[in-house]
This record gives C-alpha cells, structure tokens and sequence, in this order.
C-alpha cells in the first residue's frame, strides 16, 4: 500500500522532474570510486549531534557519520530501507515494537555497534533530549535488549507504529554508548567531533572555512562509499554558491543554496544541472499563522475571506518560479499516505472576499480599509519575505491594511512564538512524514508560550484537539489515517491556520556528480553510493 | 560679487542644484504621478524596460512597477537625508557652540562625548541603534543622526572658537548679556556657514546610509526605498540586473547632485571673492 503511494508521489513530481534533468542513473558496479566532492554549506550548526538536533541543517553534515535505523527510500517497501536495522515491527497493542539490528558494524573508534548504544541512545538521548524524539518517543519506558542485536521498545502508552516507522529516517540516530555514558550528553565533545557507525568519519573542522568528512574504510555497505572524501565548504552568501559552481570551486549546491531566481541561467550553463529530485520526504509549507486573540481573526469569515484573497497561483508562479505546489490544506501532496483532497477550498476570488468582509461586519472606512493587521514574514527565507510583500498587497485588495514588521530570526521567534505581538504571520514550517510530528502542533492548543513552531495563534478548538490525541493513540494505521483525514477537512473548514504552497528544495550540481537525489531525503542521508566522475 | 551671482558662476552649483530639483519635483509629484501604494503588484514580473509603454521601467520579481517605486522612493530618499541631516546639524552646532564659548571643564567634557561617538564608525552605531528599536522612519533618520552630528560639532567649535575672541563678542559681554544668549545670538549664526556647507556632505552620506539599511533589511518595510529597491533585485542581479542598476543610478544622481550643490554652496558663503 505504502509503496503504491510511493509511486503515485513519484508521478505527482513528474511535472517538476520534467523540467530537469534525470540524474545520471548508473549502476552500482559502474561507478567510479575515489574522488572528492565539494559541496556549498551555509551554515554551521554549533550542535553537530543528529541524536540531539533533528534538523536538516545539522543532518546535512552528521548524516553522513551518524546513521539511524532506516532510511527513507523511493522504491523500497514500506518507504524505507534497512540501515543499523535490518527489520521492525509493531505489536498490535502498540506497546512494543522490536528492532532487528545490522551484526558486524563497528563504530569509527573500533568499538562494536550492539543494542546497548541503541537502548542508551532511545533511552538517554531521543526521549529526553531530543527535539522531535521529545513528541514520538514520549511513552518509551524502557528497552529490552534480549541479544546484542535484538531491541524491543516498551511503551507505557499505545504508540502507534505507523507514526515511529515513519520518524524512523529522522529520530533514530544512534549514538555510541560507550563515549557519552555517564557524561553530561548536551556537552559532550563528541557532539562536534562526531563519531558514528556512518560512511565517512568526521575528520576535521575549520570554523568559518570547511568540514572535512574522510571516507569510512570499515563501513558495513559492501564496495562503499564510492567517494574519497567530502568537503563542506562555508559559503553563508547565497549568490557565491552560484558563483563557485560556475568556476567550478565546489560541485554541488543542496537546499536551494542557488537563488530560484538564478535557475534558469544557471541550467543553460554547460555541465551544470539543476535537480528537483530528493527533497519529496522534507517538503516545506508555506503557512499563514493567524493570531486568534485579535477579535477581527476571531471570526472564521474573516479568515475565509483572507483564504479568498490569496492567489496561490501567483504565489507558485511568480514567488516560487514554479518550483512549488499549491497547497489544499494542512497536509501536503507529499505525504500520499496521508493526504486528503477531499477538504474545503477557498478559490481566488476578492469579489468574494470582500463580500464575506461586509457581511461579517467590517465595513469599508472612508479611506477604503477595514481595519489594519501587524504581518510578521519569518524572515528564514527569501520566498518568505517576498509571501510577506504579496500578502500585504493582496490584503491591501479586500481593505485590510496590513503593516509589516521585518524581524532577525531571533526576534521573530521572540514577537511571534513567545509574546504573541502579531495579528498574522508568515511561516515555512516542515512536513516530517507524519502529522504527528509535524502538523498537529500547529492546531493543538495548549502548547506553552515559548514553543517555536506550535500553534501559539490562541486558536482552541475542542473537535480539533479531541481528533489530534484520538490519532495520537490509534494504534490501527487505517483508522489513524482515517482521523487524520477528518482533521484535514475539519481543519479545511475551520481554517486555524492558512496553508498556501508547497515546495522542496532544488539541488545544483555539477553533471560529473552521480546520484545525486536517488532518495526522497537525499541530502540528508548518507550519500554512500554518491560518487564523482573523475 | 553678490552671493547669488557666486553661485552662478559656479558650474557644479547649477548643475547640482538642477539634478536635486529634478528630484525634489519627482518626490512632491509622486503622490501625483502614481497614486495609490508603489508597492502594488502592477503588472507581470520581471517586465524589461521600455517594452511597456504603462511601465516604463519595467517591473519587479512581483510584478510592482519600477518607476513607481524610484519616485517614491525619491521621497523616502529625501525626506531621511534632510531630516538627518538636519537633527545632525542642529544638535552638532549647539553642542559645537556651547563647547567653544563655555571652554575649560564644559568644553572637555562635551568634546569627549563627541570623540565617543566618533569612535564608533557611524554606520555600526546606525546598524545597532536601528536592529534594537523597530525600523520606522524616525528610528532611522535618529541613527544616522547620531553618527553623523559630531562633524558640526566639531567644525562650530572650532569657528566659536576663533569668533568669540572678536570685538562684538567683547562688547556684548561688556553691556552685559547673558552668555547664554552671547553663544546663540551673536556668535551661532556667525559660525554657521561653514557648517551648512558641511551639511550637504551630510546629507549626502545619511541619504547613502539609508540605502544600506534598507539594503540589509533594516528599513522600514512598508515604504518603497532605493535601498530595499537594489536589495530586492540582488537575488536576480544575473537575470533582471536593471532592477538594482536603476535604483542605483538615481542614488550616484542624488549624491552627486547633492555634493555639487554643496561645492556651489561653499563657494557662494566663501568670504573671499573668487578671481574668475
């Protein structure tokens, strides 16, 4: 079932792979083996530990050292293949689920990988510290580990294992037990020095010059990796990326290092692709949170007819470049499994929109505006920003003067997550696989004041949450899917929160580069089989 | 000569004083010529120049018509670079005077203040002034003010300095007026000429100081600036580079105009007459 709907994902990017170029698709035997790659980085995380921050900032580089249970995969089935796990399983009350473990690998130190590091990492590391293992891993009691390749998790509560198999790519990287036990965890030098089970070993780090990864000899995966070693050059300026890979000074820009804007010149260039390929398991929505306090939001006309006024087209074609999807509600196309198309839309139509206003009774003052909102664009993202210029605009249509407040990540976060100074804003959150990892935080009330990320518009609704915790302890994966289902139409009508596009990111790489997007996770995975034509 | 004929006869006067009526036409008329917000989304994106004759200019990565946004933003341009300049000489020339006239403890005291600011480069303290408070136009026309006043300041202090010890300064204390209105009365508007002249430099630097805050997403962002207009073109600076070369030739136009006229400025308050 889940590898059917792998399929049709793969049909619903056809439009998007069609104006790329496929990656050059070899066989394994084929491939060269040695060489360097040098990819553009924009950032440095100061925590390098996948186990503790699951982003895709620091998976970027730790992915390729730390390894998690598995991972996800286009054609697999089930949507994912084995990694320091080789099967899983649920039981049916959802209190257990039983790991299988890979024998034979050994950490970069020599040490050899068992349950223990396993059990100590879910235990010390996933459940309390954390980021998204603090949600999926909240009634983890304990871990049996019968044999040294054997874990089976015990919860306290039902968890259902469609939610864990599908957090399995991003929560699961296991740490060595033997260097952290009985060290304070958050601290550890190991978090920068990393050492993993991975293909490459972390070898070096220059502060503000490059990460240098060095091929892993002793690595599980038979004949791989294919590369020498990779090199992460820091390149915080967005148009030098471009720049270096024209002069040929790096090979590959992930993560839209290259400006939308620069990609059609950029394709034209000779040896150089552009791929939209790889990022199907990390898709960004970009949303509209709505401050529920603010009286005028308070009233679910008001919020449709912002809904009308907002030509998602528009959005897709002139601030995406077409690279991005328009959205039909709070779940993705890209999660097939999930997704419901059955939900409430909300055409462009200003007609509408301002006839919605009048009759919610915000009449047209004499200088044609309704009443003024404060719009805060997170500013993570150019296309952000720019979502931020048109929505004002298209408010601007239906007599809503909207001001806007630039921010710096910090004070964004600050205004909008922690103190509520905001009437809307404008947010890139991701979609993790499951909504329970992604989605349901934007609704669910109750999340405290300071949570980044969450539903901290004020927006309460007893249907909503009652839906949201049925699903979080539904162990049967159909009905669960289905309650999801209902939450994207109930959602669809009640509109807690304004889901606009859909988009992924775009890598640019030289043609010389093989491999490149051959997973719905690509740059985040451990890029063993990714190889370079000498 | 007369001062005006001074002016006159200086061709970089004329000529900057031309190229800033131009502009101070576009910026009064704005409202005029494109009313409604500059903002609005006006046409298709990335429209070239000169192939629509509704859009001159062309249009931006949204679609808001250029030479809309150049002409307000003129206004936006003009009304910060006055307004700081004008805060800048103010507060610099009443400080500068106080400290010539006062001298001894008063004269020390404020002098290091000023050296203070004049350690920290203007643009950091502008950049670190704006990013605390919102940035909203007084925010921003105080942060550059508050670089660029120590200037004046000291080029007052240093003509209070030599003025004070003239004849009519002796006099008035003499018949006994307050040295409070001695320092503003009779010697301020003495040492003021040489500081105007100073003040189209000023100008000049706060209209460019603007720009970069913008640039960096430190304007305010409801209004259409040059700064933010060149910002905005950087991500396509390859594909549509006319969006920041635009804006950017009205900002060489402004400055330079805007130094010109100070040069004409000089010359005309110069007390010595120019042999032609």
């Amino acid at each position: 079932m889940t590898s059917l709907s792998r399929r049709s994902l793969l049909q619903g990017v056809g439009v998007l792979l069609a104006s790329t170029a496929l990656p050059a698709f070899s066989f394994a035997q084929a491939l060269p083996t040695g060489g360097r790659l040098v990819v553009a980085a924009d950032s440095e995380p100061r925590n390098l530990n996948p186990a503790i921050v699951a982003s895709n900032g620091v998976f970027f580089v730790a992915s390729k050292v730390i390894e998690p249970l598995a991972e996800a995969d286009f054609e697999a089935e089930g949507g994912l293949v084995p990694r320091l796990a080789i099967a899983w399983e649920g039981s049916d009350d959802g209190l257990s689920a039983t790991f299988k473990l890979r024998q034979g690998v050994t950490w970069h130190d020599g040490q050899p990988f068992t349950a223990a590091d396993v059990a100590f990492s879910a235990l010390e590391v996933w459940k309390p510290l954390q980021n998204l293992g603090r949600i999926v891993f909240a009634n983890l009691e304990s871990v049996d580990t019968p044999d040294d390749y054997t874990a089976v998790f015990n919860f306290s509560k039902p968890t259902p294992f469609q939610l864990l198999r599908n957090a399995l790519p991003v929560v699961t990287s296991v740490l060595p037990r033997h260097l952290y036990e009985g060290t304070n965890i958050a601290e550890n030098p190991a978090n920068t020095q990393l050492v993993g089970t991975g293909p490459f070993r972390f070898a070096e780090y220059k502060p503000g010059e490059y990460y240098r990864l060095a091929r892993n000899e002793t690595y599980w995966g038979e004949g791989l990796p294919h590369l020498d070693e990779i090199i992460y050059r820091v390149l915080p300026d967005r148009a030098a990326a471009a720049g270096a890979l024209e002069a040929e000074e790096i090979q590959l820009a992930a993560f839209s290092a290259v400006p939308l804007a620069d990609l059609a010149r950029i394709a034209q260039v000779p040896g150089i692709e552009v791929i939209s390929r790889g990022y199907e398991g990390l898709t960004y929505q970009l949303v509209v949170e709505i401050n529920h306090r603010r009286q005028e939001l308070s009233n679910l006309e008001v919020r449709r007819a912002i809904a009308h006024a907002i030509d998602k087209q528009y959005v897709v074609d002139t601030i995406f470049l077409g690279y991005a999807t328009a959205a039909t509600g709070i779940v993705p196309h890209n999660a097939p499994e999930f997704y419901n198309p059955e939900v409430p839309q909300y055409e462009f139509d200003i007609a509408k929109a301002n006839a919605l206003l009048d009759a919610a009774g915000y009449p047209r003052g004499d200088n044609g505006i309704r009443f003024s909102l404060k719009l805060l664009p997170a500013p993570y993202f150019n296309e952000t920003r720019q979502f931020g210029d048109y929505l004002r605009q298209a408010l601007a249509e239906i007599g809503i003067d909207a001001q806007l407040v630039n921010n710096d990540s910090a004070a964004h976060q600050k205004a909008v997550y922690t103190d509520h100074d905001f009437d809307l804003a404008v947010a890139p959150p991701v979609f993790r696989g499951d909504p329970a990892i992604s989605t349901t935080i934007l609704i669910r009330s109750g999340t405290p004041a300071g949570v980044s990320f969450s539903n901290q518009g004020g927006y309460e609704s007893a249907e909503l949450d009652s839906l949201i915790d049925r699903a979080a302890e539904t162990v049967d994966t159909e009905e669960r899917t289905q309650l999801y289902n209902e939450l994207q139409v109930r959602a669809g009508e009640q509109l807690p929160l304004i889901n606009v596009a859909e988009w992924g990111f775009i890598t640019v790489a030289r043609d010389t580069v093989l491999n490149v997007g051959n997973n719905p996770r690509w740059a985040v995975s451990n890029w063993a089989d990714t190889a370079v034509q000498q | 000569m007369s001062a005006l004929a001074r002016f006159r006869r200086s061709p970089e006067g004329v000529i900057g004083l031309a190229l800033l009526t131009v502009l101070a036409l576009a910026a009064l008329l704005a409202p005029l010529l494109f009313p409604g917000d500059p903002l609005r989304i006006a046409g298709p994106p990335l429209l070239t120049p000169f192939t629509d004759p509704a859009l001159p200019l062309g249009t931006d990565r949204l679609g808001r018509n250029v030479l809309a946004g150049l002409v307000h933003g003129a206004r936006a341009s003009l009304i910060v670079g006055l307004a700081a300049a004008l805060v800048a000489v103010a507060i610099g020339s009443l400080v500068g005077t106080l400290a010539g006239f006062a001298g001894g403890l008063v004269d020390e005291a404020l002098m290091r203040v000023v050296d203070a600011f004049q350690i920290v480069p203007g643009f950091l303290l502008a950049l670190a002034f704006v990013s605390v408070l919102q940035p909203t136009l007084p925010v921003v026309v105080t942060a550059i003010a508050l670089g660029a006043w120590t200037g004046p300041a000291r080029l007052a202090r240093a003509e209070v300095l030599s003025i004070r010890e003239r004849d009519y300064v002796a006099a008035a204390r003499i018949i006994g007026m307050h040295p409070l209105e001695i320092a503003l009365r009779e010697i301020l508007p003495n040492a003021l000429p040489p500081v105007l002249a100073l003040s189209a430099v000023i100008v000049a630097g706060a209209i460019l100081t603007e720009a970069a805050l913008s640039f960096l997403g430190l304007g305010d962002p409801n209004i259409v600036t040059w700064g933010s207009m060149i910002a905005e073109g950087r991500a396509v600076l390859r594909s549509a580079p006319y969006l920041s070369i635009v804006p950017g030739i009205a900002l060489v136009l402004t400055v330079i105009g805007t130094y010109l006229l100070g040069e004409g400025l000089a010359a005309m308050l110069s007390r010595r007459e120019r042999q032609a």
